[in-house]
């Protein structure tokens, strides 16, 4: 293999041509010879590259361009212009080879076969993926312990859970040990315990097996659980690609520090701290922490020495909240960076 | 064709995922017989009322009813997944073909295994034997031989209009209504000799639409019928072969267009 990135995307665009239908009798037959069209840039000059073992989070709201990207990663849809190369190959011009070293997993729709048991739906990627007996086995033994398939394996899918079907489905996508797998809301209508339970065999998978994984999702938890790095897409153009950390870091401006007193403590007010805001009523009060000018232990300590303090919690924004305010405001990302 | 395998043992799963379903299995198969039984009873009707159609003996009508729905089993085993196309295009069931290192038209004709094929099968195949009692056909190994080029050819004319008509797809979305009229209302054409309807119906159901040579022209070498007022040229009636590789060539032709459509628009 050669050296260099797993995944190359260099000025990738897809536009798509709509057709507006006019209104009315006479506007659906004049629109049989011609019709007013538009162009919608769906992905819009986009260019990343993954490593080895990355696991990226491919993030965006709905039409943003998520799933326009992965299609043509995975060689289902061809680009306008620009190119990608995974593994080496381009996948849709290679789209039968490209399948071999990619995995995919669509949260809204199993690859299994419905009415089959588990086991049958197994064998059968195992043939069509044409995995060795040996290395198959191997496989279903390292991802029943990971996702404790056993139980499972005699059962027609249509019998499963949702997160029980999950489970199955995440496995049968590594059958064939993909390079990289792409993953699309593999969380959607889980319980707690089953987001739990996908969440750790993901991180497991990729430490063990190196494998590159690029979840599409719009939980945002899932996200922070599992992404060392973010992607955010948005009308077809990445507006932020880095750490996830780095870029709570980048956009938190604000901790906040929530205060239980003993009792109520009347009016609330620290007047050193002027930029300090303080919120809410009662024996618990919220303090704004504006990070870039005053230390969240400098307000603790102010709060401390002049009221009785029960108890003090640091809330922290989390990555959903950041990523909310860049879909609200895309332009805030292009803005410089606050000065110390 | 080395993928042959493969596609041998996603058919078998198709038919295991089917048997399933038992009894849902026996009432479609009953109510396919009653439904054909009931066809052939019209057809049976009009003959007794008239002695015969257009010159065509009950034995004869029951021959080229057989070939009919005989050739018509064999379709539906290999395309039944290309009935509701317009479905996996619509839930986007049908990317999951394109993710796997496989051709998706055989992935697609080994998905999916229908029960009526069977009802089918049972009917044509006594229509077949009724009408090759009922008349004095002399079966030579050449007209065996002749009978199993003949289906094979009537095979790829009406998968050919299923897969054409499934392309379309690839532009529209939905084809619903064009199945309803081209895969199935269209086979009442050919439920009758094709003489009886005028010229131009003729020539329409042989070079457009080509289902007369599913039955009506082959029907005439094995019930040794006299071809020499058939559309073109009598050797019209050995031609179901030949039409058949053209017609679902065409029909290929348009199914790689739409793919190359699909792959380059993702509607």
């Amino acid at each position: 293999m050669s050296e260099g990135p797993l995944v190359v995307v260099d000025h990738l665009s897809r536009h798509f041509t709509l057709t507006e239908s006019r209104p009315g009798f006479w506007g659906s037959v004049t629109g049989l010879f011609s019709r007013a069209t538009s162009v919608r840039r769906a992905v819009d000059d986009i260019s990343f590259s993954l490593e080895a073992g990355e696991f990226v989070g491919y993030v965006g709201e709905n039409g943003a361009g998520k799933s326009t990207t992965i299609k043509m990663l995975t060689g289902i849809l061809v680009p306008t212009s620009g190119t990608v190369r995974v593994g080496g190959l381009v996948p849709w011009e290679s789209r039968r080879e490209n399948s071999r070293q990619i995995g995919v997993v669509f949260g809204q729709r199993s690859q299994l076969w419905w009415d089959l048991p588990v086991r049958e739906s197994f064998d059968l990627l195992r043939s069509i993926f044409r995995v060795p007996e040996g290395r198959f086995r191997e496989n279903l033994a390292e991802l029943d312990d990971a996702l404790e398939l056993s139980p499972l394996l005699a059962t027609p899918v249509r019998k499963l859970s949702l997160g029980q079907r999950m489970r199955c489905d995440l496995a049968a996508a590594f059958l064939h040990d993909p390079k990289i797998l792409f993953l699309d809301e593999p969380t959607i209508g889980l319980d707690l315990i089953a987001k739990d339970h996908v969440r750790s065999f993901l991180k497991r998978i990729n430490q063990t097996r190196r494998t590159t994984i690029v979840l599409t999702t719009h939980d945002m938890d899932d996200i922070e659980a599992l992404c060392e790095r973010i992607v955010i897409l948005d009308e077809g153009k990445i507006v932020y690609d880095g750490a996830t950390e780095s870029l709570k870091r980048r956009y938190v401006r604000e901790k906040g520090v929530v205060v239980e007193f003993h009792g109520d403590p009347g009016v609330v007010t620290l007047p050193d701290l002027p930029t300090v805001r303080v919120e809410g009523e009662g024996a618990k009060r919220r303090f704004s922490v504006p990070v870039d000018s005053v230390g969240v232990a400098t307000v603790i300590a102010a709060v401390a020495a002049r009221f009785a303090v029960k108890d003090i919690s640091i809330h922290e924004p989390k990555v959903g909240e950041v990523v909310k305010r860049i879909y609200d405001d895309p332009a805030s990302l292009t803005r410089p960076e606050p000065g110390p | 064709m080395r993928d042959l395998p493969i596609y041998l043992t996603m058919m078998l799963a198709a038919i295991r995922a089917k048997m399933e379903y038992r009894v849902t299995f026996l009432f479609l198969f009953f109510a396919l017989v009653t439904f054909y039984l009931g066809q052939l009873g019209t057809v049976l009707v009009v003959i007794d009322r008239f002695g015969s159609i257009n010159g065509w003996t009950l034995g004869e009508m029951a021959f080229l009813y057989g070939l009919m729905v005989f050739s018509q089993s064999i379709t539906t085993f290999f395309f039944a997944s290309l009935v509701n196309f317009e479905g996996l295009i619509m839930q986007g069931g049908f990317d999951r073909y394109l993710l796997r290192p496989l051709d998706p038209l055989p992935q697609l004709i080994a998905s999916q295994f229908e029960v009526s094929s069977i009802a089918h099968l049972v009917i044509g195949v006594s229509a077949l034997v009724y009408g090759a009692a009922g008349t004095d056909i002399a079966w030579s190994a050449g007209k065996v031989a002749f009978f199993f080029v003949v289906v094979a050819g009537a095979v790829m004319i009406q998968g050919g209009v299923r897969l054409g008509v499934s392309a379309i797809c690839f532009w529209t979305m939905r084809n619903r209504s064009l199945v309803h009229i081209l895969v199935f209302s269209s086979k009442e054409f050919i439920l009758y000799p094709v003489s009886i309807f005028n010229y131009w119906i003729q020539v329409f159901l042989t070079l457009v639409f080509p289902l007369a040579f599913v039955n009506f022209y082959p029907s005439h070498v094995f019930l040794n019928r006299d071809a020499s007022n058939l559309l073109f040229s009598p050797l019209i009636q050995y031609a179901t072969p030949v039409a058949g590789v053209v017609f679902f060539s065409l029909a290929y032709l348009l199914w790689r267009a739409g793919i190359n459509h699909y792959q380059s628009t993702g509607s």
